[in-house]
């Protein structure tokens, strides 16, 4: 007997199926994604100038090597690894306090999860303009807090070296709800059990938390901190509202820089060469980081 | 009540904001650093003490239609603003639709949140290569546009009469390479607006013409007189971020000073930017700040409420002081050697791309004509640009805004026409934020002078 043809046999039904499912989320990606990295490729290798769209010059690595120095970029690079390097542990260890807050059989707890998760649906840009309020240093919300605790007051967003810690503190404001409520996830998958059998050994809370909770959460606190990792690397809403960049250049973060680059100057060639350079350093940071994981996991 | 009023402003908006969620919002939210950047091209309708309902972009709400035998259509885009200004631009298109039937304009409203998404439009539009016949523009990027043959000049249009009816801010602002490119029906100006009470209390007064106004030294010695405890002596606005006011507002500072931004030929910034005119301008403001004068975080109703005795603020701070219901006046730009003032606001420009040049000048003298700016300037509380226009409108003879009608009549200058303008302009606020810091203004300007030197060198083979 002849051997069906593969595509004919179940099996084979059943990749064309699965690749059928595939079909539109690969033309999405494709059209939205990878079609555009492509280009953003391509133009760091040219001199593409938005006004003059038909002019395009080869110019080579040209580009790349102007980044070298970029004093701007430098300081754009630094201002970003300042803000992830604090951001992530902060914000990691706030969504895990938190988690274990709501965790608790309080009264309202419902309340508390509520609040503590809506500043996370309220749209970035909203909460950086609320927070400019509060933080203004002559009639913010903040200083006048400070004031009645008799500390003096204090500039934030005006001050070149308070500025930077000042956005820090909102963005864990805003964002450590949603990993809270990843946490919580986490926790709640935690059998009973364990902490049952702790206890008969003699535990105390502390112990507990250190040896049955922080390993029943290792899982999703390794995903919760790549995550963070990549988003606090996209740091551009709070500056571009709060601070514009500034004082001094000590908010500008890559992302802001390479965006005001490519569409206020209007260098398009230069600014794809700086998102190609940003690509990569989040690449090369996320595998690290996956390779850690895989490490830790075997 | 004040004490209260600090609550209040985030709690009722994150309450407001939190419903907007859900849909989309529109116009700003009262964000003050968004509006600032635009206030010095843009309008007087962003004024913080009211949020004007904006105008939904898309097509606009044309009462003429096409009657289908005309030769000739036109696409135009205008600028999303307040609602009252965006009317009056279809209005006057509707005007014109009706006046003639060889030519029907198709308008289309395209957002503008102050920032920088109507230029991203305009951006798009022309890497796609769909851009309409006719677009507002901001002034001080007539010679970006001008420059890449975006859009295309106006010099065999224009008649003299009508170029002469112009005031020589607008026609600087719109000329490149000596020639015309762009005209606009909005000026715009900086007055130094004063508290009367604070004033007439104090025992001070303030000068009315421009031949009175005030020196440089004459200006800080009052300032730092009316600075107390409870009270700056001036508001310069700096929440309004580091964006074009500084360059709007801080410019004129250089070039009282007899400086410049950037040669005359725009070859070069070095010898411009970095001279010792604009460092001596710069340590000036830099002094203002270092003597307690000016606020570098002021409330955005810090005039208006009285915690400031003075402000250089634009057109629209006289809405809002009218609302507070304050007794305020105006008086000239202060200078150093040479009385300048700001200048400058949105024009129009016709695109290399249009298939009837000669058809969208004649929309676009349409737009700019008396009855338009007389009539824009009405709506908005913006300057007019023709001199026809100051003659008609009563109010420009008399105090205050006789001040502002003196100004660009003689003082106004506009700012640089280079297509390095983009990166300039925000040097020089980066150079201006940094002297209000206290840092070291020579340093500053040099260290921002590379930047420019090298968009410079972008424009010149």
């Amino acid at each position: 007997m002849a051997r069906k043809p593969y595509l004919k046999t179940q099996e084979g039904k059943e990749a064309i199926t699965g690749y059928l499912f595939l079909l539109p989320a690969l033309i999405l990606l494709s059209i939205f994604l990878l079609y555009p990295m492509g280009t953003a490729f391509y133009y760091s290798l040219t001199d593409f100038y938005i006004l003059r769209p038909d002019e395009k010059n080869f110019v080579g690595l040209e580009n790349f090597s102007m980044i070298l120095g970029d004093a701007a970029f430098r300081q754009a690079f630094v201002n970003t690894m300042y803000f992830t390097v604090l951001v992530v542990p902060i914000q990691l260890g706030v969504a895990l306090g938190l988690a274990l807050l709501v965790n608790k059989k309080l009264k309202f707890k419902v309340f508390f999860r509520t609040a503590y998760f809506s500043p996370v649906v309220m749209s970035l840009v909203v909460v950086s303009i609320l927070w400019t309020f509060m933080y203004n240093p002559n009639e913010g919300l903040f200083n006048e807090i400070l004031a009645s605790l008799g500390i003096p007051e204090q500039p934030f967003l005006s001050s070149p070296d308070q500025a930077m810690n000042s956005i820090i503190v909102m963005s864990v404001w805003q964002g450590a709800g949603f990993q809270m409520m990843i946490f919580l996830a986490g926790l709640q998958n935690i059998p009973g059990h364990l902490y049952e059998a702790a206890e008969i050994d003699g535990a105390n809370l502390f112990q507990k938390f250190l040896h049955v909770t922080l390993p029943g959460l290792k899982n999703i606190s390794l995903f919760i901190f790549i995550t963070i990792t990549i988003a606090a690397f996209k740091l551009l809403v709070q500056p571009m509202i709060m601070t514009q960049g500034g004082p001094l250049g000590s908010t500008k973060s890559l992302v802001y820089h390479i965006y005001e680059v490519g569409f206020n100057y209007r260098d398009v060639g230069y600014a794809s060469s700086m998102a190609v350079v940003f690509t990569v350093m989040v690449l090369i940071i996320t595998i690290v980081q996956r390779f850690l994981i895989k490490e830790e996991e075997g | 009540m004040k004490r209260m009023s600090k609550w209040i402003i985030p709690v009722s908006m994150s309450v407001a904001l939190l419903a907007a969620c859900g849909g989309e919002s529109n116009g700003n939210g009262g964000n003050d650093n968004q509006n600032g950047n635009s206030a010095g091209n843009n309008t007087g309708n962003n004024d913080n003490s009211e949020q004007p309902d904006t105008v939904e972009t898309g097509s606009a709400d044309q009462e003429v239609e096409a009657s289908g035998e005309e030769s000739v259509v036109l696409d135009m885009w205008i600028h999303q603003t307040g609602e009252d200004e965006t009317n009056f631009y279809v209005e006057r298109i509707d005007a014109f639709n009706e006046s003639q039937d060889e030519i029907f304009v198709e308008a289309e409203v395209i957002i503008d949140d102050g920032a920088s998404s109507y230029s991203d439009s305009i951006n798009a539009a022309l890497v796609a290569g769909n851009l309409p016949d006719l677009l507002a523009l901001d002034g001080p990027y007539v010679a970006s546009f001008a420059e890449s043959d975006v859009i295309t000049s106006i010099e065999e249009y224009v008649d003299d009469a009508d170029r002469e009816d112009f005031v020589d801010s607008i026609i600087e602002q719109g000329s490149y390479n000596g020639e015309l490119y762009s005209l606009g029906a909005m000026e715009a100006s900086i007055p130094l607006y004063y508290n009367k009470d604070i004033f007439e209390e104090e025992g001070i007064e303030a000068p009315t013409t421009i031949e009175d106004a005030w020196t440089w030294d004459e200006f800080l010695e009052v300032a730092q007189d009316l600075t107390t405890e409870d009270r700056y002596g001036l508001n310069l606005f700096m929440n309004y971020g580091v964006g074009e006011w500084l360059t709007f507002m801080g410019a004129p500072f250089v070039w009282s000073n007899n400086g410049e931004l950037i040669a005359e030929d725009g070859s070069t910034a070095d010898g411009y930017f970095n001279s010792p005119e604009t460092v001596e301008a710069l340590e000036f403001v830099k002094e203002l700040f270092e003597e307690g004068v000016v606020d570098l975080n002021p409330g955005e109703m810090q005039f208006e409420e009285g915690g400031a005795a003075m402000a250089l603020g634009g057109p629209w701070i006289s809405v809002s002081a009218e609302d507070a219901g304050m007794n305020w006046g105006m008086m000239p730009y202060p200078y150093s050697e040479t009385p300048v003032s700001p200048s400058g606001s949105m024009a129009y420009g016709i695109t290399t791309l249009s298939d009837h040049p000669e058809e969208a000048y004649e929309l676009m003298h349409w737009m700019t004509n008396e009855e338009s700016t007389i009539g824009l300037s009405e709506v908005t509380g913006m300057p007019p640009t023709r001199h026809s226009a100051f003659e008609q409108m009563d109010h420009y003879d008399e105090l205050p805004w006789s001040i502002i009608r003196d100004q660009v009549t003689e003082t106004a200058k506009a700012r640089p026409q280079t297509p390095a303008y983009p990166v300039l302009t925000d040097a020089f606020a980066q150079a201006f934020h940094a002297a209000a810091l206290g840092e070291d203004v020579e340093e500053m300007l040099n260290q921002q002078l590379d930047r420019v030197e090298r968009e410079i060198g972008r424009f010149q083979d």
